[in-house]
């Protein structure tokens, strides 16, 4: 009598799991979780366009260049450990006398670019999602 | 609870905040031409200004959660500008003096009007952070459909 492929509750699971882990579908996660407090930051930027030595946030730079190694690397540890957070953005100068560092105009078309980049990482896992869906069910 | 809209603390202050400047520009305006105060002694009226200051979100205030260095703005206080008063050759005037002037309110109508512009660009920029972290959040709902 043949053996079947999964015996175990375990197997079954670690399957499921499987299915989830491509490193391309973590580092899409991370994206959007990036998106989100990215979203964050400039909600802050915009509502202290008027005080006084307010200092712009952003994502930390630092962000962007670990999850390019860790998603070099394919492993998946390393992208979950990954952990952006907000902070000054050190590179904006003050363009006005009262130590505001934000610019309407700018923040505005950061505020645009992200949710186009939202929209994308969205998009990338529904993708992922719908293809998971056609190899289980046969049909789109 | 979860927040679906991302930032929403940030805009709703911002939104409060400025709808509070632009009363108090809209205030300053009504009073260009008052040279009494409310109990009708001789006092110009002042020009009202306010001073925005950053709160700090109450509930992720010192937790060290992702996000939580974002915060919130506030009116700090509504302050009398410090300038004198305008004087105006109005002879006529019930509140004129001895020599004919008239001390009028330190407005200037065309400070008040750059002021209510800018007041009302702020609130719309804030108005499109909610419209951006409405259209995200239905992105984020619509996730695995096609």
């Amino acid at each position: 009598m043949a053996q079947p492929l999964l015996n175990k509750p375990s197997d079954i699971t670690a399957m499921i799991e499987g299915l989830f882990n491509q490193t391309n579908y973590v580092a899409a996660k991370k994206m959007l979780d990036v998106t989100a407090m990215r979203h964050e930051a400039i909600a802050s930027n915009l509502a202290h366009l008027e005080t006084p030595n307010y200092k712009r946030l952003d994502v930390a730079p630092n962000f962007a260049t670990e999850l390019q190694q860790a998603v070099a690397a394919r492993s998946l540890d390393q992208i979950q450990s990954v952990s952006p957070r907000l902070a000054i953005d050190t590179t904006a100068v003050a363009s006005r006398k009262d130590g505001n560092t934000v610019q309407l105009e700018s923040e505005l078309l950061k505020l645009n670019k992200n949710f186009m980049e939202h929209q994308l990482e969205t998009q990338l896992i529904t993708g992922t999602m719908l293809k998971l869906r056609l190899a289980i069910t046969g049909r789109s | 609870m979860i927040n679906i809209l991302n930032g929403i603390d940030s805009t709703s202050s911002a939104l409060n905040a400025e709808r509070i400047r632009m009363e108090v520009v809209s205030q300053n305006i009504a009073n260009v031409n008052s040279t009494r105060g409310p109990d009708g002694k001789l006092k110009p009226y002042q020009r009202q200004q306010v001073v925005f200051e950053t709160a700090l979100k109450d509930q992720l205030k010192g937790a060290g959660l992702p996000g939580s260095e974002a915060s919130t703005v506030r009116v700090a206080r509504i302050e009398s500008a410090r300038r004198q008063p305008r004087m105006v050759y109005m002879p006529g005037h019930a509140d004129a003096d001895a020599n004919g002037m008239v001390a009028m309110p330190n407005i200037n109508i065309h400070e008040e009007m750059v002021d209510l512009m800018s007041a009302s660009r702020a609130y719309e920029a804030n108005l499109n952070v909610v419209k951006t972290a409405r259209g995200m959040a239905l992105q984020t709902l619509a996730i695995g459909k096609r």
